[in-house]
């Protein structure tokens, strides 16, 4: 019945021997060695050194299997479609080695509805509208004003600042909050008082590449590495 | 015809491939098969009585009680050079951390129009249903539409002498004469599901609970890495005996305590 015309035996052979490279580049590439070339971008700073596996899970299932049920979703007979290929990334993957007790601005807070406008400026529920992943840098939010969606009312009595908070966000001067406050809380620093000590922009907008860190070291919590999260999970 | 004839046999074998495997197996809903016993409103009165007892008892014996002993209380009791423990409102947040952790969809934050922070200031509908919680101390409900989330307030009252003294004296503070049975605040809930089985119910109790004893555990690791300030007893005491403070477990026993003849009231009610 699939009896090759002679006149084809040439595209027939080359027909196979696409499949059987096709193939074999498919499983190269899914070996630890070719991460690289798998990545849609450079690795964030501090995450050089993770696999794929660390965020991107297997979706439940085989590949057949997740098209048949995505189909299947897709005629009305199943209520729910499922992953293809991997699991969705979420804050609860980042939050498996970044969760952190002293978190002052903690995803999940922006949750509460009286963030719903600050929200649609800046989606604070979710790490990776500042941190977007595979752009081989720390910090991706693309204005450093952000603190005023929600910080407009900010009156700090004794004011310890040579020039006020007050007077800051008078003058829309968003930028500076960053230069004395990270906006985690997770460096143990001391803040400065005077404006012109405050850590320039120059600094901070490096750092946010991925550079130096103007706040120091030392921190509260260290995220973990990849071996220490893997250890979690046999727990 | 021929081809037709290929192309229906290679379809029909890449139908019974695709089918061979079966899809992937269904989620099973946790209620599969099991009655909702509660609205979703009845469990966040029980789970909001519950935070009240809580709150309370952690506000009047071991905020208050703590302080005439001596012992510290501040915003930045994380920070390592401030050995003090949480305030009561970072006790809640506390609390709302934990559970975010736990597999329970539920939400908890705390609100104010007059908060400590301006960034905890009401805004929106919740600031419309503070209005009304504050005229009659009423739960107000409502379904968050872009969130698809169940949601609902309760009147947070200045239930101890420690809650009005602390806000009225606090540097950053917006009012200065709140007095005792103020509503100072309110909570707000929030839950996916519009009803819950009995299971979901106690899940939602337990992750509360779970919670409290978290974050109280963590304060008591913040007081094991005290350096200057005098470290209480940890034990079966409270502060007002001396300087003392109860573990975790006395802790949460003394609330179940306090919180189990209300809960356990709603619990058997259902399954009569």
């Amino acid at each position: 019945m699939f009896k090759v015309s002679p006149l084809r035996k040439r595209q027939f052979l080359g027909g196979i021997i696409g499949l059987v490279l096709g193939a074999f580049i498919c499983y190269i590439l899914t070996l630890e060695a070719t991460e690289d070339y798998v990545s849609i971008g450079p690795m964030n700073t501090g995450h050089q050194d993770l696999n794929c596996f660390a965020c991107h899970a297997d979706a439940k299932g085989n590949l057949l299997q997740q098209v048949q049920s995505n189909i299947a979703h897709a005629v009305g007979a199943r209520d729910e479609g499922v992953d293809f290929g991997t699991q969705d990334v979420t804050v609860d993957n980042c939050l498996q080695c970044h969760d952190r007790p002293n978190d002052r601005h903690p995803t999940y807070r922006f949750s509460e509805p009286r963030f719903k406008e600050a929200v649609q400026h800046i989606d604070a529920t979710t790490c990776v509208t500042c941190h977007t992943e595979h752009e081989g840098e720390r910090v991706s939010v693309a204005n450093i004003n952000y603190c005023m969606n929600c910080h407009q009312d900010l009156d700090v009595e004794n004011d310890p600042l040579d020039v006020s908070h007050k007077r800051l966000i008078a003058k829309e001067q968003w930028s500076t909050c960053i230069q004395c406050h990270d906006f985690h809380g997770n460096h143990r620093y001391d803040v400065p008082e005077k404006l012109k000590d405050t850590i320039p922009m120059k600094l901070i907008q490096h750092y946010f590449e991925g550079g130096e860190d103007p706040y120091g070291s030392n921190k509260k919590y260290m995220a973990l590495s990849q071996e220490a999260w893997l250890k979690t999970l046999e727990n | 015809m021929k081809t037709i004839y290929k192309f229906s046999l290679l379809s029909a074998f890449g139908l019974l491939l695709l089918n061979a495997c079966g899809g992937v197996p269904e989620e099973k809903s946790a209620t599969g098969g099991v009655e909702n016993a509660f609205s979703v409103e009845e469990v966040l009165e029980m789970v909001a009585k519950e935070n009240d007892i809580t709150r309370t008892l952690y506000t009047k014996a071991i905020v208050g009680k703590g302080k005439k002993q001596g012992m510290k209380f501040d915003e930045d009791w994380r920070k390592d050079d401030v050995e003090a423990g949480p305030l009561p409102a970072l006790f809640l947040r506390g609390v709302a951390t934990s559970i975010r952790k736990s597999p329970v969809p539920l939400g908890l934050y705390l609100g104010s129009d007059f908060p400590v922070n301006a960034a905890n200031k009401f805004e929106g509908k919740q600031a419309e249903l503070f209005t009304e919680i504050k005229k009659d101390q009423k739960p107000q409900f409502f379904y968050d539409e872009d969130q698809k989330l169940h949601t609902a307030m309760f009147a947070d009252l200045a239930s101890a002498g420690a809650c009005v003294s602390c806000h009225n004296d606090h540097p950053q503070t917006s009012k200065t004469d709140w007095k005792l049975g103020d509503v100072m605040g309110a909570t707000t809930w929030q839950y996916p599901k519009d009803s819950l089985s009995y299971k979901e119910t106690v899940a939602v109790l337990n992750s509360y609970a779970q919670g409290t004893v978290d974050i109280y555990l963590e304060y008591l690791d913040e007081i094991e890495a005290f350096k200057d300030s005098e470290k209480p007893e940890i034990g079966k005491k409270w502060p007002a005996e001396g300087n003392y403070l109860p573990t975790a477990e006395v802790f949460l026993d003394s609330v179940k305590k306090l919180t189990s003849y209300e809960t356990m009231k709603h619990l058997v009610a259902a399954n009569e």
